[in-house]
């Protein structure tokens, strides 16, 4: 099991594919994308996160957000640009 | 008595001023995107975003409007002492715009302190009703005071040297410049234009933004003073 430490907790967070999967899903909704593009490029990044996870048992909430961005650029740039912007807007 | 024609340019910048500070842009975008996020009908993210236009709108009616009748009753009008210190206001927001508006690094980040910006991305995001969004498009203003405070005060004063049938013209007028950069946005996204290019623009422009503004503001009190301060010397 994959430890997450948030930005500003002290405490750990457990990873969950669920939730970056909803977040994905959710950040190319914001883009118009359609649900089953939506879908699938959420799958994609959830699975190269995974992979990247499988060796390392303790990440930053911001490494989660990096590596998931790159892949989801591959998928939907726009959907990336914006999930990387998410704490930065105001 | 100031010329009608100086008074309108006057209030005229000062409203294009107050229309680059991009809090209410961000937040309305947080707002646009975070409701498409959760699957809102088009109707319902319409009546939220006019909601919000029409709350910030409502507000810098208020604020100019308070602002214009307290500078009627106390304090007199064509007063090189007063004058002077509108100069002095403009040009301190000036560059205080210039060195502290945008964080450096990544994205938009505003001069407002994170914690109360995570509290107005949560509340943002928490918007259900449009009159949660109206009162969040007041809160935006007012969230914004220590800067539109110059282009505010400048307006009102010029605006108590008119005639009383052009004081509600230039009110209006000032509202109206004030909002375009939030009624393009509010355009935009009811348009259908994707919202990562909106925030991808306004990356892209900041810099601009914030000099346009702070040169502006510079510019708008170097003028003041020069015309009503020492023009009145001559």
């Amino acid at each position: 099991m994959t430890h997450i430490i948030k930005r500003g907790a002290r405490e750990y967070e457990s990873y969950s594919r669920e939730k970056l999967h909803r977040s994905i899903v959710a950040v190319c909704r914001s883009v118009h994308a359609s649900e089953g593009s939506a879908e699938t490029a959420a799958t994609a990044t959830c699975d190269a996160v995974d992979t990247w996870l499988k060796s390392r048992p303790e990440v930053t909430s911001g490494d989660i957000r990096r590596i998931a961005a790159k892949t989801l650029k591959i998928h939907n740039p726009d959907a990336a640009y914006y999930y990387t912007q998410h704490k930065h807007i105001m | 008595m100031i010329d009608l024609y100086i008074a309108f340019a006057i209030i005229g910048l000062a409203a294009l001023i107050h229309a680059s500070f991009q809090l209410g842009v961000s937040m309305l975008t947080l707002l646009s995107g975070h409701s498409l996020s959760i699957k809102r009908s088009e109707l319902r993210i319409f009546r939220l975003t006019t909601s919000f236009v029409m709350g910030a709108g409502t507000m810098t009616l208020l604020l100019l409007a308070i602002t214009v009748l307290t500078f009627r009753y106390l304090i007199p009008v064509h007063n090189p002492l007063i004058w002077s210190i509108v100069s002095g206001l403009l040009i301190g927001i000036g560059f205080a715009v210039l060195f502290t508006y945008y964080r450096a690094g990544r994205g938009t980040m505003l001069w407002i302190p994170r914690g109360f910006a995570d509290f107005l991305t949560r509340r943002t995001k928490a918007t259900r009703r449009s009159a949660e969004s109206f009162s969040l498009g007041l809160t935006s203003v007012i969230s914004e005071l220590l800067f539109i405070a110059a282009p505010l005060v400048v307006s009102a004063y010029v605006i108590i040297h008119l005639p009383a049938a052009w004081q509600l013209v230039a009110i209006l007028g000032y509202v109206a410049i004030s909002l375009s950069s939030l009624l393009i946005v509010w355009g935009l996204l009811g348009y259908g234009r994707k919202i990562s290019r909106i925030q991808r623009w306004r990356e892209q422009n900041k810099t601009f933004l914030q000099y346009i503004s702070a040169i502006s503001l510079v510019t708008l009190g170097a003028f003041t003073y020069v015309n009503e301060v020492i023009g009145g010397l001559i």
